[in-house]
């Protein structure tokens, strides 16, 4: 018996020990002073270089319809977000990221880890989404302080979100327009209190001093976003 | 080595997503299935498939699944990976090839509807089976087996079934003593059900046709 192979197989045994449901690994996030965002590596950099094939994301995401919905449009009330028309970019990177646990996400990930999802499967996914048009039905919000609303996004968000919240696929930055707003507004907070542990330290110093309000208004802003090209017929 | 290999075997499995989906082979021998039928799974489970003479709800109704899924579950109880006091002493006597007859078999066979028996049950179970429940995190079961439940190779055919018998799958499931679903979907979803939830579901998808 050779010694390497018993460490090697006693190395990679524990991962067969699946636990169910299968708990989420945790990889260090924002909490921590060695943390880069978006570094070029794990799973993310794998997934890139990978061809996706829309016709076989499709079938696969099947696994995510239950929830995500058919037309990848989620839930209006954010409980779920809207995926079509997301950057296959972003959605590759969130995926691996909660893959991975840099991002936390125990509800989804027994049914997304690597356990049940292959990396090809994701860059499958990502390509169906991304073809997928926006619908025009998300959720807004109240509608009450829009001005503020604009006038944040445009001192602070649009530069790197786009006039239209067309975010950059280059730059991993999200698709905002038909977004609801309940998602953005518990993503921003998220963000601001430190519990998105994926996030954009630039994002994290955007919101860091919004109040309550402010979050608010600019999320309904947000949601109110269409990009013409990629958005659902009326 | 031995031991490395049988890690590498386990984790290629597991990255797989624990599904070796073993096609049956298509050069079926229809006689030599209705021959073992009528020797052994016609007493629990009807000559075809739709369930015996008087029906006993316990023993699931299998016409008109997929075959790869009944290929897959006569090959998990040979292999111990399902457990059945009944079904491993049986598919022990039972060749690789007549499986794969029996599955086509079977899955050739129409599956006949069922009378409801709990009515007051079907809109809370076709609400959460189109719907799961957010709060809970539990997927719409129509996302994967489809708004019919007439599934795919992948996700099982469901319409029909009786309620009994997916209630107690559902159960099995919660309490990780079924364990042959794939990337551990079905276990962990069942975990986040209530029994209520379970028993609607169930009733709901005996309703369709």
């Amino acid at each position: 018996m050779n010694k390497y192979a018993i460490t090697l197989a006693l190395t990679l045994m524990p991962l067969t020990a699946l636990s169910v449901p299968p708990q989420q690994p945790k990889a260090e996030g924002i909490e921590s002073p060695n943390y880069v965002w978006n570094a070029d590596s794990g799973e993310k950099k794998e997934i890139l270089n990978l061809k996706g094939d829309a016709m076989l994301g499709k079938e696969a995401y099947r696994g995510c319809q239950g929830c995500h919905k058919a037309n990848g449009a989620g839930i209006p009330d954010g409980t779920y977000p809207q995926l079509a028309g997301q950057h296959a970019s972003v959605l590759i990177k969130q995926m691996a990221d909660i893959r991975e646990g840099q991002r936390e996400n125990p509800k989804m990930f027994p049914f997304a880890g690597k356990h049940v999802v292959t990396s090809q499967e994701v860059a499958d996914i990502a390509a169906y989404l991304q073809n997928m048009k926006i619908p025009r039905d998300n959720g807004k919000g109240p509608g009450t302080r829009l001005d503020r609303g604009k006038e944040l996004y445009l001192k602070d968000c649009q530069t790197c979100h786009g006039d239209n919240g067309e975010g950059s696929a280059n730059k991993f930055y999200p698709v905002l327009a038909g977004q609801h707003y309940q998602y953005m507004l518990r993503e921003i907070r998220d963000i601001r209190k430190g519990k998105r542990r994926n996030a954009n330290p630039k994002m994290v110093k955007v919101v860091r001093d919004y109040t309550d309000a402010d979050a608010e208004a600019v999320s309904d802003y947000m949601s109110r976003l269409m990009m013409p090209e990629r958005a659902a017929e009326k | 080595m031995k031991y490395l290999c049988i890690a590498a075997f386990i984790i290629g499995e597991v990255a797989a997503g624990g599904a070796l989906a073993v096609q049956p082979e298509a050069s079926t021998n229809t006689e030599k299935a209705r021959q073992i039928v009528s020797q052994v799974c016609f007493a629990c489970h009807g000559m075809d498939g739709n369930g015996a003479e008087p029906a006993n709800p316990e023993f699931p109704k299998i016409a008109g699944k997929q075959a790869v899924y009944l290929l897959k579950q006569l090959n998990d109880f040979k292999s111990g990976k399902r457990k059945s006091d009944i079904m491993t002493g049986i598919v022990a006597e039972i060749s690789a090839d007549d499986m794969s007859n029996l599955a086509l078999y079977f899955a050739g066979q129409k599956n006949k509807p069922e009378i409801v028996m709990l009515p007051e049950l079907l809109a809370f179970g076709k609400k959460y089976y189109e719907e799961g429940s957010p709060e809970a995190g539990v997927p719409a079961c129509s996302g994967c087996h489809n708004p019919d439940a007439s599934g795919t190779d992948k996700y099982p055919h469901l319409a029909g079934q009786y309620a009994t018998y997916t209630y107690q799958q559902l159960k099995s499931f919660a309490s990780s003593e079924r364990e042959n679903d794939r990337g551990l979907v079905m276990q962990s979803l069942a975990m986040r059900m209530s029994e209520q939830e379970m028993k609607a579901v169930s009733e709901y998808l005996m309703s369709l046709k």
